[in-house]
C-alpha cells in the first residue's frame, strides 16, 4: 500500500508516493535522492543514518516514512551553508582528520550539529554522550571530539550569529 | 637535509569535501535506470549436501527476476583470496557449490524490482539438505577420522603443510637457560566491523562487456578473478571504485557475491546490485583467524633469550581465503621481534566449518606478538626485571634476520620504547605507591611490535604509477592504488608534488578505475605508501626531469643549474625566475609538450616499529576493565601527512582495545549458528569507552625502499595494543591473562580463583 507524504526536505517541501512499510531512511535515498545518509546496519545500532528530525536526532532506518508526514528534516545535505561554503563542522571535520573513510561521518556531522544547536559549548564528556550512538570503525573517535570541540570554540569566539 | 615544501604538512585531503557534505558516491548510492536488487539465501546449517532446491515459489512471485542457484552458475574452482600465483593463494571455492561448509554460506540468488520483493523471495526457495557430520573446532577437526571440510589440499583438515621457521639449536637454548617460561595462548573470533557492509553493482554492455562497481581494496584482483572465472577477457571487465566505507584487510577477497551479481545481471539484462546486510557482513564476511599458540622461551639471568619455540595453529573456517599468507607471516613473525639465536616455530591453519576468516589489519601478527609480548612481560617479572628493560635488551636491530628471512635494514624499536618510557615517565610510573582504597585498581602496560610494509616475500609485490603533467603546469596521477579511507591519494599527491616541485594543489589523483589506471595489487600490508607512494615518486621524477631538460634548453644553462620548487623554476645562483607554467606554456603556436612519466616498482619490505605504553583501570567488584589512556609510540621512518598517520594509530588502536576487551564473533558450538552477527550483541569500543591518545611519531629509521624513508603505518597499532593492554591488567591486579578478548567475567572468576587459592 502507498501513500502520498508532505515533509520539509533541508528547507525544501517535497511531497512524496511512499509504500506504508518503507523506511524513512530508503525513501530519503531513494525517493529523495539524499544519499548522504547511510545505511549501515538498518536496525538502529550504528547511527550512519542519523538524521534531525523536527529538531530531534533519529536513527532514519527506524522511523517510517509515513511517520514523517509534516516534519520537517535536516539531513548531511541540509548541513552546508551554501554549495560553496561548508559548515564550520564540516571544516573542522577535515582539518582534523575527524573522517576516514567516510561513511559514518554524515550521521556524526548532523549529531554533532544537533548537541551545537542545543549545547553551544559542551564539555568533552557531553560531546562523547551525544554521540555515543555513533559507531565509527576508522577514527578511534579521538579526531572527532577534536572537531566537536574546535567548532564550539569558534562558535562562542565569533558568536552563534557568525555559524 | 631538505627541506620539504609538502611533506610532513597536513594538507587538506582531497577526499574530505566530498565526505563530509554527503555527496562522496558509495556504491550503494549510485542510481541505475531499471536496477534490480539481488539477496542472497544463506545456509540455516553448517554442513551439508544440497539434495534439492525448489525455486519455483519463488519465480512465481511478481517481481522476481531470475534465481540462481548452483546448477545454473559455472563450476569453476577459485580462490576466494586471488592474489595471484603468491603464498596467499588456497583454492578451494565454488561461485555455489552442492554443498556447504558453514551456518551462513550461500545457497541461492534472487533478482527482483525490490529488496523487499527480494527478501520475500528468498523465503519462497526451499532447500532439502542431507546433513554432515561438521567440525567447529581445532580440536574437533584435528581429530583421527574427524569429517574433512574440503577434499582438497594436504588432507586432514589442514589448509597448506605447516609453516616452519628454524635456525639454531633450540634444545641446546634451551641447556643455556636460568628460566624457562611455557604457555598456552589464545586468540578470539573478532570481525573489521567496517562500516559499509559489502556491495557491488553488475552491468553488461552489448558487447560482452562487464562494468562492477564495488566496495573492495583489490580492484584488480577483483578484474583478474572475475575475468579468470567467468571466462571474459581482461577488457572485458571494467571495476570502478570510488569512495569505499573501510575494509581493514577483509575487502581484499571476493565474497561470491560478486560473480552472482553479474550472472544474475547477465541473465536478466538489467542492472543488479548486491548489498550485505549488517548481518551478512558477519556471516558472509571475513573475520580475524582465531588462534591458539603455545610458547616456550628461554632466559639468561640477565634477560638474554636464549632458545623460543612455538607451535600457532589458525583456524580458517570453511574456506581457505587468507590463511596461507596469515600462516606464514604470522608464524615468521614470532622469529623476530626480540633477538634470539635458536628458533624453532610451526604455524598450521585448520578448515572448520565456521564462518570464513581472512585478511585483517595485523594478518596473523595479531596473534602471535600477542603471545609473544605477554611472554616476555611474564619473563621480566619472574627475572625480576623491568620489562621495557627486558625489551630493550632483546630488541631486533640492524642486520637482524627479519621474519622475511632477510636482513633487517633500520631499526627502531629501541627508540620507541625509550620515548616511550619518557613520554610516560616509566621509571617513576614502576616505583609509585599503589592505591589499594576502593574497588578500581590501576596498571600501566607496554606492548611491542614490528610489522613489514609490503607482503614480500609471499608476494612478490610490484607498484605502478604514471604522471602527466599539462600544459599549464598542473600534474595528473594516474595510481591503482585504492583509497580506504587511509587518506592514500592525498599522500601520493602531496609526494608527486614534492618531488616535482609543484604546489599540492596542482595535483590532482585519477584512481578506481582498471580501464584507466596502471595496474595495483590492492591496498593491504600496509603498503600502499611504502610502495604506491614510492612509485609514485618514481613517475614523477621522469616528468620532472622532462621538465627541467626543458627549463634549462629555455634558459641556455646546463640542467644541473635548474631549480624547482613551488611551482617557480629558478636558475641557481641567480635572480632569474619563471613559474612551471610558463615553462609548460604553448609558444608562438608550437603546443605545449607532452610531459608523461612512468615508473614500476618491486620493492621488498620494510619493517615499522611501535611500542604502546597504556595505563587501565580494572573494577575488582565487576571485573570491568577500563582503558585510560595510551601513549603509542610509532617510528615509521618518515611522517608525509602527520594528522592522517595519527588517524591509522588511533583507529587501530581502537579496534584493538576491542579485540582485547570486547569483541568476539560466537558461534554455537553444537550447530555452527552464529550467535551474534550483529553490532548490539558484537561489542565494540563506542565513543564513551575510547581512552585519550597521545601518539608519538618517529622517524629515527628511514627505509630507502619508501618515498623519503617512509615506511608502512596502517597494521602496526592493532598489533601493539593487544599486549600491552594484557600487561596493564597484570600490573593492576596481578592476574595474568593468556587469552583475548579478557572479560569482566573472567577477571572476576580469576580474581576470586586467586583468593580462594590464598585462603
Amino acid at each position: 500500500m502507498n501513500q502520498v507524504i508532505n515533509l520539509t526536505l533541508n528547507g525544501e517541501p517535497r511531497t512524496l508516493m511512499v509504500a506504508c512499510h518503507r523506511t524513512l531512511l530508503d525513501t530519503l535515498r531513494l525517493e529523495g535522492g539524499l544519499t548522504g545518509t547511510k545505511k549501515g546496519c538498518d536496525v538502529g545500532e550504528c547511527g550512519s543514518c542519523t538524521i534531525i528530525m523536527n529538531g530531534k536526532l533519529v536513527n532514519a532506518c527506524l522511523v517510517l516514512a509515513v511517520e514523517a508526514n509534516g516534519a520537517e528534516i535536516i539531513t548531511i545535505e541540509g548541513i552546508q551553508r551554501s554549495a560553496l561554503e561548508l559548515h564550520p563542522l564540516q571544516e573542522n571535520f577535515i582539518k582534523y582528520g575527524a573522517a576516514q573513510c567516510g561513511f559514518c561521518t554524515p550521521g556524526f556531522i548532523v549529531a554533532a550539529k544537533a548537541l551545537l544547536d542545543e549545547n553551544p559549548r559542551p564539555t568533552i564528556d557531553e560531546i562523547r554522550f551525544a554521540m555515543a550512538g555513533n559507531i565509527c570503525r576508522c577514527t578511534g573517535y579521538t579526531k572527532i571530539v577534536q572537531a566537536v570541540d574546535e567548532t564550539a570554540r569558534e562558535m562562542q569566539e565569533n558568536g552563534r550569529e557568525a555559524l | 637535509m631538505t627541506a620539504f615544501s609538502i611533506i610532513g604538512k597536513s594538507v587538506k585531503r582531497n577526499d574530505l569535501i566530498d565526505k563530509v557534505t554527503g555527496s562522496a558516491k558509495y556504491v550503494a548510492d549510485m542510481q541505475f535506470p531499471g536496477l534490480l536488487y539481488g539477496k542472497t539465501l544463506r545456509s540455516n546449517v553448517a554442513h551439508a549436501r544440497i539434495l534439492r532446491i525448489d525455486a519455483s515459489r519463488a519465480l512465481a512471485l511478481p517481481g522476481v527476476k531470475a534465481v540462481l542457484t548452483h546448477s545454473d552458475v559455472p563450476r569453476v574452482l577459485h580462490a576466494g583470496s586471488p592474489h595471484p600465483r603468491s603464498a596467499s593463494l588456497s583454492c578451494d571455492q565454488y561461485i555455489l557449490d552442492d554443498k556447504v561448509r558453514f551456518w551462513g554460506e550461500s545457497v541461492a540468488v534472487v533478482a527482483a524490482t525490490s529488496e523487499e520483493i527480494a527478501e520475500e523471495a528468498l523465503g519462497l526457495i526451499q532447500v532439502e539438505y542431507e546433513l554432515l557430520p561438521a567440525v567447529f573446532t581445532v580440536e574437533e577437526a584435528l581429530r583421527p577420522g574427524a569429517p574433512l571440510v574440503h577434499d582438497l589440499g594436504p588432507g586432514g583438515n589442514q589448509v597448506l603443510d605447516p609453516v616452519t621457521c628454524q635456525r639454531g639449536d633450540v634444545e641446546k637454548g634451551f641447556q643455556e637457560a636460568d628460566l624457562i617460561l611455557e604457555g598456552d595462548y589464545e586468540g578470539g573470533r573478532p570481525v573489521p566491523a567496517y562500516m559499509e557492509p559489502n556491495v557491488c553493482t553488475c552491468q553488461w554492455d552489448p558487447t560482452g562487456g562487464l562494468t562492477v562497481w564495488i566496495s573492495t581494496q583489490t580492484s584488480f584482483m577483483v578484474r583478474g578473478i572475475m575475468a579468470e572465472v567467468l571466462g571474459l577477457p581482461l577488457n572485458k571487465v571494467r571495476v570502478l571504485v570510488d569512495h569505499m566505507g573501510g575494509g581493514f584487510g577483509a575487502k581484499q577477497d571476493l565474497f561470491q557475491t560478486e560473480f552472482l551479481c553479474a550472472l544474475l545481471a547477465r541473465k536478466t539484462g538489467r542492472p543488479v546490485r548486491m548489498e550485505f546486510t549488517r548481518e551478512e557482513t558477519f556471516l558472509g564476511g571475513r573475520t580475524r583467524h582465531p588462534a591458539r599458540i603455545w610458547l616456550k622461551q628461554g632466559f639468561k639471568k640477565d634477560g638474554t633469550i636464549t632458545a623460543r619455540q612455538a607451535r600457532i595453529v589458525y583456524t580458517s573456517g570453511a574456506y581457505g581465503s587468507h590463511g596461507p599468507g596469515v600462516t606464514n607471516v604470522g608464524t615468521t613473525a614470532l622469529a623476530s621481534l626480540y633477538r634470539c639465536e635458536n628458533i624453532h616455530v610451526v604455524g598450521s591453519c585448520v578448515y572448520t566449518n565456521t564462518p570464513i576468516a581472512g585478511a585483517f589489519r595485523g594478518f596473523g601478527v595479531v596473534q602471535a606478538y600477542y603471545a609473544l609480548d605477554i611472554q616476555m612481560d611474564e619473563a621480566a617479572v619472574a627475572l625480576g626485571m623491568d620489562p621495557a628493560e627486558l625489551k630493550l635488551r632483546n630488541a631486533v636491530r640492524e642486520g637482524d634476520v627479519a621474519p622475511s628471512g632477510h636482513p633487517l635494514i633500520g631499526h627502531g624499536l629501541e627508540d620507541c620504547i625509550r620515548r616511550g618510557k619518557e613520554e610516560v615517565g616509566w621509571e617513576a610510573l614502576r616505583s609509585r605507591e599503589r592505591d589499594e582504597h576502593g574497588p578500581v585498581r590501576r596498571g600501566w602496560g607496554l606492548g611491542c611490535e614490528m610489522h613489514g610494509s609490503s607482503a614480500y616475500p609471499g608476494i612478490k609485490e610490484q607498484g605502478n604509477a604514471i604522471v602527466k603533467m599539462n600544459e599549464d603546469g598542473t600534474v595528473v596521477l594516474f595510481t591503482g592504488t585504492a583509497g580506504l579511507g587511509t587518506g592514500t591519494h592525498t599522500v601520493q599527491a602531496q609526494i608527486v608534488a614534492e618531488e616535482i616541485g609543484v604546489t599540492f594543489e596542482s595535483v590532482s589523483v585519477v584512481h578506481g578505475d582498471t580501464d584507466a589506471v596502471p595496474w595495483d595489487i590492492g591496498a593491504f600490508a600496509s603498503h600502499t605508501t611504502y610502495m604506491g607512494g614510492r612509485v609514485a615518486q618514481m613517475a614523477a621524477a621522469e616528468v620532472k626531469a622532462q621538465l627541467v631538460a626543458r627549463a634549462a634548453l629555455q634558459q641556455a644553462v646546463d640542467p644541473s643549474q635548474i631549480e624547482v620548487r613551488d611551482g617557480v623554476v629558478s636558475v641557481k645562483g641567480t635572480d632569474r625566475s619563471v613559474s612551471v607554467r610558463e615553462v609548460m606554456m604553448p609558444k608562438r603556436g608550437i603546443p605545449a609538450p607532452q610531459f608523461v612519466g612512468s615508473a614500476t616498482y618491486h620493492p621488498t619490505k620494510s619493517y615499522s616499529f611501535a611500542a604502546h605504553f597504556v595505563e587501565v583501570a580494572v573494577d575488582i567488584e565487576t571485573g570491568a576493565v577500563k582503558v585510560l589512556q595510551v601513549v603509542p609510540v610509532h617510528e615509521v621512518g618518515k611522517v608525509i601527512h602527520p594528522v592522517a598517520a595519527a588517524g591509522q594509530i588511533e583507529g587501530g588502536i581502537q579496534q584493538g582495545i576491542g579485540h582485547t576487551l570486547y569483541e568476539d564473533f560466537q558461534i554455537d558450538l553444537k550447530t555452527g549458528r552464529s550467535l551474534n552477527p550483529n553490532f548490539v550483541d558484537y561489542k565494540m569500543p563506542l565513543f564513551m569507552d575510547m581512552p585519550t591518545i597521545r601518539t608519538v611519531l618517529l622517524e629515527t629509521a628511514p627505509d630507502p625502499g619508501g618515498p623519503w624513508g617512509a615506511k608502512g603505518i596502517g597494521e602496526d597499532p592493532i598489533v601493539a595494543i593487544g599486549p600491552a593492554i594484557a600487561n596493564a591488567i597484570y600490573d593492576a591486579i596481578g592476574v595474568r591473562f593468556h587469552h583475548y578478548p579478557i572479560k569482566p567475567e573472567q577477571v572476576l572468576a580469576a580474581l576470586q580463583e586467586r583468593e580462594g587459592g590464598a585462603q
